[in-house]
């Protein structure tokens, strides 16, 4: 089943962009990771899921709901960590944490207090003298206080220190494993390639590509480097090769397709070494946005 | 209730500031007052005004030595006060959480727009009661060391139900800017330059005849001081048309925050 249903979703702010044509679905139970750089429509695409923002064209589903029409219903339970987390100043944590949890019918006392000693928030306090990392821990607490169904993560890390980050991302897992759907938007790729089944990559407010980690190492591309003497990066001309890089005999490469063309290729030089890699989500992801 | 109770309590601060402005109006003007009281004889520096400036103060309608008279004058400052508290209340009180990002988090949990635009009206109006019944009490206070004429109380009564209206008058503009202006930082600065044009709108009316119909487009010409001391009432046909510019206001208000999308 699909948790979310986006279907030619398009965003403007006025003339400038934010998202066109944009469609995923988000299985139930799965984590999603979505990545691209800063400005690419992340963020716009998570605002519309949680109706902050109205669609200019095409629409979205949450549960089966349209997030337009039924968004009240959907952010029962939905569980959102934004990017930069922002609450009422004058209020201390432990107020906060009550006033949210009095939105949702279930009593999350107990819940409460696991969380907040995981991510060691300290409750007395007032929000506004909170640093950066631990607002963004009041927002981990907040955003999971009530079991939601389905997170969203935009840009969860920044600001917590990598201790932290562990607990955090085993806390996904945790949440993860006991059903949630998590969707899960970075730019930093390591985390979503520890993290994540599936990715879909956004740029400039299109996607460019929708596929699950592995298939996106495996079968995609993979990253020859080879070494000999005399090469030369025209050497390689071949229908698949892609970011030839040259330096002082070693050749390095992207190829997609048949691996015997390359391979057969390789087979009528002269080579010291050679080594075939599967390319690093970073990589694949650069090759995206060059 | 949530959401009504913790605006409450956030406003609150804001309430308490606004109420010392009103008691200090109302005990700086009394002392004031306790010049011209019993003495008519203070009267004859108003003769050198000209006639229009004593019309735009509403000097010529009330004698100032009584403290009708006295409270007739004071009626359009409570009405400026009450306008301007309302207005920045309403829209304050919308925009505040785009102006503090607090939108990524209030309008995330599961409360429709609608649901947070009545608690929050709910809860300025609560201010807006709050502030009146303050103006009152002060002036009760004020006005003990003086022998008010029979009839005091009940035209009191009259102006502070006058101040009432205009105050919701303001509040449901003010609730408009907030919930239609994207812009957040001028929904506040958008309400006080319509008071004042009002304001302004109000005195010009008084002017000359040909202008009388400006009456209609400033709320501060629909409860005039001396024709409630001479009636004893709210105009009826004012109220009405107070109470359509509430509902329009406010239905508006509804309408168009549920459709823009929120400034994050």
């Amino acid at each position: 089943m699909s948790v979310i249903e986006v279907s030619n979703l398009t965003k403007y702010y006025g003339k400038s962009r934010g998202i066109v044509d944009v469609s995923f679905d988000v299985k139930e139970g799965e984590i999603f990771g979505f990545i691209g750089p800063n400005g690419a429509g992340k963020s716009t695409t998570i605002r519309l899921l949680l109706s902050l923002i109205h669609p200019t064209s095409g629409s979205a589903k949450v549960f089966g709901k349209d997030v337009v029409t039924h968004g009240t219903e959907i952010r029962r339970d939905i569980g959102y960590l934004p990017s930069e987390v922002f609450y009422y100043e004058g209020m201390k944590v432990i107020d906060l944490l009550k006033y949210s949890a009095s939105f949702f019918p279930a009593d999350s006392t107990q819940r409460m207090r696991e969380l907040s000693d995981l991510m060691e928030l300290e409750m007395n306090r007032r929000i506004s003298d909170l640093s950066y990392g631990n607002k963004k821990k009041v927002g981990i607490v907040q955003g999971l206080l009530h079991s939601p169904k389905l997170l969203f993560l935009d840009e969860p890390t920044s600001g917590l220190d990598p201790l932290m980050q562990r607990k955090f991302f085993d806390l996904i897992r945790k949440e993860n494993a006991r059903g949630v759907t998590v969707f899960f938007s970075s730019h930093i790729l390591g985390e979503v390639q520890r993290l994540c089944n599936r990715v879909g990559i956004i740029r400039e407010g299109k996607i460019v590509e929708i596929s699950d980690i592995r298939s996106l190492q495996q079968n995609n591309y993979k990253k020859l480097r080879v070494t000999g003497e005399g090469l030369k990066a025209a050497d390689f001309k071949l229908a698949g090769v892609t970011n030839v890089q040259s330096d002082n005999g070693t050749t390095s490469f992207f190829f997609k397709g048949d691996i015997n063309a390359v391979l057969k290729k390789l087979s009528g030089m002269k080579l010291d070494d050679v080594s075939i890699e599967e390319p690093s989500l970073e990589e694949i992801f650069m090759h995206y946005y060059e | 209730m949530n959401i009504f109770f913790r605006e409450l309590r956030a406003n609150f601060k804001s309430l308490v500031i606004w109420s010392v402005i009103t008691a200090l109006l109302v005990v700086v003007g009394v002392a004031k007052f306790s010049a011209y009281y019993g003495n008519p004889e203070s009267l004859k520096i108003l003769d050198s005004f000209p006639p229009a400036v004593l019309d735009a103060m509403n000097l010529r309608a009330f004698n100032l030595t009584t403290v009708i008279g006295f409270f007739g004058i004071m009626f359009v400052y409570f009405g400026l006060l009450g306008a301007i508290a309302a207005a920045m209340w309403g829209s304050d009180i919308i925009s505040k959480e785009e102006r503090d990002r607090t939108v990524e988090f209030s309008l995330v949990l599961p409360v429709s727009r609608n649901r947070v635009v009545t608690a929050k009206a709910l809860a300025a109006l609560v201010n807006c009661a709050v502030f009146v019944l303050v103006t009152w009490g002060f002036s009760l206070l004020m006005v003990r060391s003086y022998k008010p004429e029979p009839g005091f109380y009940s035209f009191l009564a009259l102006e502070m139900e006058g101040m009432f209206v205009i105050e919701l008058i303001f509040l449901g503009l003010g609730l408009l800017l907030g919930c239609a202006m994207k812009q957040y930082k001028l929904s506040g600065s958008t309400a006080v330059g319509i008071i004042m044009v009002t304001y302004i709108l109000s005195v010009m009316s008084g002017l000359q005849k040909n202008l009388d119909f400006l009456k209609y487009f400033t709320p501060f010409k629909y409860f005039d001081a001396g024709e409630m001391l001479r009636s004893g009432a709210l105009g009826g046909g004012y109220l009405l048309l107070s109470a359509a510019i509430v509902v329009v206001c406010v239905a508006a208000a509804y309408w168009t925050y549920n459709r823009r999308d929120l400034y994050i």
